[in-house]
């Protein structure tokens, strides 16, 4: 009787549930975490925002002098994420083109407000 | 006791998502069945034709949580053919990998929420926890548990290292162990065998009849599988076999789902190792010639079907999706009838009801509304109303 | 015997609050055992107490046009039913509240409970709670035969109708688990049924039926049938240990009378606690069946088994008297 046989030996082992908090759920990398802006290297090209599928990225007027491959350059814009709306699809990270957003491997909290921003 | 109505659903235990069954007894027996399935619908046909390629992909995946890539994949696969897309075998054999593992996945949930219906809590508890090592390689390997953005017009996004191929490959073993056990229970166990026998057969004339498909058709001995007759991504070069049965019934049904999951674990194996070297992806037009096209996949539960049609611009004219779950609700009310109550879960679950899936038509009110649209006021006192005067169902 | 001492028996040990802890300790054991035999963890020591509590504390909902009083007091007639019945039941020794007949009492207390359930299934104007009434009477009409004959035998071998006497019989022979194992099995699977557990939650399916009678019990209504089957689950194993077990006797005496009541109790712990064990693989290890098919299960198998076991007792008892 498999089903027995099964039933007895996990009364003497530990049980599979992770304790948390107590014990944390390891995170792989790769993972799709929180969304971080770099700002220095923010160019501000606007494809974070045109190629997300949430729209929870606007652009707002800002104007920096950011210094790329050598060259100093004035930035007109800088993006704002919507925290609660992103989907964490990651396909801003993949098309900005000077690696100014990147997935942490954090775990991402949630919240009722759907326009808090993070910078 | 006279002919009663028994409403199971919208909101009841046995059901995962909501659907409304109004079942018609005589004392146990069911005698009538009356159906509404648009209770999830979010309007998702309509919000794809206003998204460029890149942005549609993500929005399609959110169809339904457990076969997000089948949607994405059936897309991807239509879009690319008709841009003429050479993808490379890198990609195809990763997305054939997730694939597989989401089949496995789901199949692994359908097994422990059959058992859940019957009320043997303990197989639930089990294959569930089995499901947690599919769930933390699809993690690793994609970033996400479910609804894993891997797929993208052109190929996929992220590659598989040689470390994450040899962890998966050294996590498969025990999965392995863990399926034959539950071959063993299932043709052992004396009550999962009395609640299955026997229950809602379906012969195969009838199958074919009522255009059921995926597990359900090929419990009856329908001998049909996508991945075969019109193969996609890498299926045509791995070699593995189609799973039928005689049965017909819950129990049939059972067993195929069962050892699909075997051919599954085998594939999965054999795409690890022999996964060829090359690009992950080609870039893809920005537009995509005028056309009509028509995707066909093997999701977990039967044929899915997405029918486009381009017109030379970056986004999808029309899109439209036929699930597999749509076309088995049919056999469901067929095999309904006749049936103990104490079966109607049982039945229900059987075919693997995905609503989130199914729901992309809704019933207007024929007699006409003056207004197009409602506010969330109006729509809440409008079901107010409706349920008090409706009185008890 | 003395008043005072009768009421401390009644009200403090072994009666009501003695019987009410132990009714939620084993209430938690048996989660516990299920939640480890599935490699979970289970609930802490005071859960079931903390549910008790919380639900005496929710709101009572009257559905529309249901007889209020009639709704109150089944919950309280099975309560008192089951409290009352283990008064008869032996913990420390005898029963000081034992007489002649006090077995039948006893099978006729415990029946109670589910008559009660089936009275709120009807009473509550809601499909799935008659469906489920109708499922909990028509699963006593099933299984209570071959339960009642099973306890019976015992009676019947022991020359005795008290179950104390039984229990005092079986200390100077063996025990009826060595002389009658069928009467043991039908009497486990019959206490499995009353309790309404895997794989006989018949009434109760909470994937077919919502809850079964129990979909109108809010707040302490609820609370109140909940402790009635926690009781039940204590009282049911009480009396088969008492029954086939020996309760809580050894076969010799001991001297000291404190210390043979402080070993009779440990006697009557430890046999509970195995009968709970058995009942909580039984209810992990299965799932639900049909009640056609307990329909058929119960009078192929059950009632023949216990056909068997009276027709062995009867033959047994003929050969004692004549040899």
């Amino acid at each position: 009787m498999s089903v027995l046989r099964e039933m007895l030996e996990n009364l003497c082992s530990r049980p599979f549930t992770i304790l948390y908090p107590k014990e944390k759920v390891p995170i792989p990398v790769g993972f799709r975490g929180k969304i971080a802006i770099i700002d220095e290297k923010c160019i501000g090209c606007s494809r974070c925002a045109k190629v997300c599928p949430a729209e929870c990225i606007t652009m707002v007027p800002d104007e920096t002098e950011i210094e790329v491959k050598g060259k100093k350059m004035v930035r007109k814009k800088r993006p704002e994420v919507k925290f609660f709306r992103c989907i964490r699809c990651g396909l801003c990270e993949q098309y900005c083109p000077s690696e100014a957003l990147v997935m942490k491997c954090e775990l991402s909290e949630c919240g009722p407000d759907k326009e808090v921003v993070v910078q | 006791m006279v002919e009663t109505i028994l409403p199971i659903g919208p909101q009841h235990p046995a059901l995962k998502e909501p659907v409304n069954f109004k079942v018609i007894v005589d004392g146990e027996t069911i005698v009538g069945l009356e159906l509404d399935v648009s209770y999830t619908h979010r309007g998702i046909e309509k919000a794809a034709e206003q998204r460029d390629f890149i942005r549609v992909v993500p929005l399609l995946e959110r169809v339904c949580g457990i076969c997000s890539h089948a949607h994405a994949q059936a897309f991807c696969t239509g879009i690319e053919e008709v841009m003429q897309l050479e993808v490379p075998p890198r990609a195809q054999y990763i997305r054939t990998i997730v694939a597989e593992l989401e089949r496995m996945h789901s199949h692994i949930l359908w097994l422990g929420v059959a058992a859940h219906e019957v009320g043997f809590n303990t197989l639930f508890m089990w294959t569930w926890r089995d499901r947690e090592t599919t769930q933390d390689i699809l993690e690793e390997m994609t970033g996400n548990r479910m609804n894993y953005g891997i797929n993208e017009v052109g190929g996929v996004r992220r590659d598989l290292t040689a470390g994450q191929i040899s962890s998966i490959l050294s996590r498969l073993p025990k999965l392995e162990e863990q399926i034959g056990k539950y071959v063993g229970m299932v043709k052992g166990e004396e009550t999962m065998l009395l609640r299955f026998r026997g229950i809602g057969k379906l012969s195969k004339a009838e199958a074919l009849k009522y255009g059921t498909v995926g597990p359900t058709a090929r419990a009856s001995g329908v001998d049909y599988d996508i991945r075969r007759d019109d193969p996609y991504i890498a299926y045509s070069e791995i070699p593995w076999k189609v799973v039928t049965d005689t049965n017909g019934d819950v129990y049939g049904r059972t067993l195929v789902r069962i050892r699909e999951l075997q051919e599954s674990l085998g594939i999965i194996r054999y795409c690890l190792e022999h996964l060829p070297e090359g690009p992950i992806g080609v870039q893809a037009p920005k537009v995509a010639p005028k056309a009509e096209i028509f995707s066909r996949y093997e999701a977990p539960r039967g044929e899915l079907v997405h029918f486009m049609r381009t017109n030379g611009t970056d986004r999808v004219e029309r899109l439209d999706i036929r699930t597999p779950t749509l076309a088995n609700w049919t056999s469901v009310t067929v095999s309904l009838v006749n049936q103990h109550i104490a079966d109607i879960p049982v039945i229900v679950a059987a075919i693997d009801p995905c609503l989130s899936c199914t729901s992309r038509i809704t019933i207007l009110n024929e007699q006409g509304r003056e207004k197009a649209r409602m506010t969330l006021e109006q729509l809440s006192e409008y079901g107010r109303k409706y349920s008090r005067e409706r009185g008890r169902c | 015997m003395d008043p005072l001492l009768l009421a401390v028996y009644i009200l403090i040990f072994p009666g009501f609050l003695f019987l009410l802890t132990y009714a939620f300790f084993l209430q938690y054991l048996d989660r516990k055992i299920a939640a480890r035999m599935q490699q979970r963890v289970g609930p802490p020591l005071l859960q079931p107490f903390a549910d008790f509590i919380k639900m005496l504390g929710k709101e009572v909902i009257d559905p529309a046009g249901v007889d209020r009083v009639a709704f109150d007091a089944a919950p309280l007639i099975a309560f008192a039913a089951v409290m009352t019945s283990f008064l008869y039941i032996p913990v420390v020794g005898k029963s000081p509240f034992a007489f002649q007949g006090d077995l039948v009492l006893v099978l006729y207390l415990l029946t109670l409970p589910t008559i009660a359930l089936f009275l709120l299934g009807w009473f509550s104007r809601n499909i799935f709670a008659t469906v489920g009434g109708v499922r909990a009477v028509t699963m006593l009409f099933i299984y209570e035969v071959p339960f009642f004959l099973a306890l019976l035998m015992p009676a019947l071998m022991a020359g005795s109708w008290s179950i104390s006497e039984i229990a005092a019989w079986q200390m100077e022979h063996t025990w009826f688990a060595i002389l009658q194992p069928i009467g043991l099995v039908v009497g486990l699977i019959g206490l499995q049924a009353k309790l309404e557990r895997q794989p006989f939650d018949i009434p109760e399916a909470e994937t077919e039926l919502v809850a079964g009678p129990w979909t109108e019990l809010t707040g302490r209504r609820l609370a109140l049938m909940h402790l009635t089957m926690h009781v039940m689950l204590v009282a049911g194993s009480g009396l088969i240990a008492a029954l086939f077990l020996g309760g809580p006797l050894l076969p010799w005496t001991i001297s000291p009378a404190w210390l043979s009541g402080i070993v009779g109790f440990a006697l009557f712990l430890g046999k509970t606690l195995a009968i709970l064990l058995v009942l909580a693989s039984i209810k992990v290890a299965t799932g639900r069946i049909r009640i056609d098919q307990l329909n058929d299960i119960g009078w192929k198998y059950l009632a023949s088994a216990t056909i068997l076991q009276v027709a062995i007792v009867l033959i047994m008892g003929s050969w004692w008297v004549s040899g």
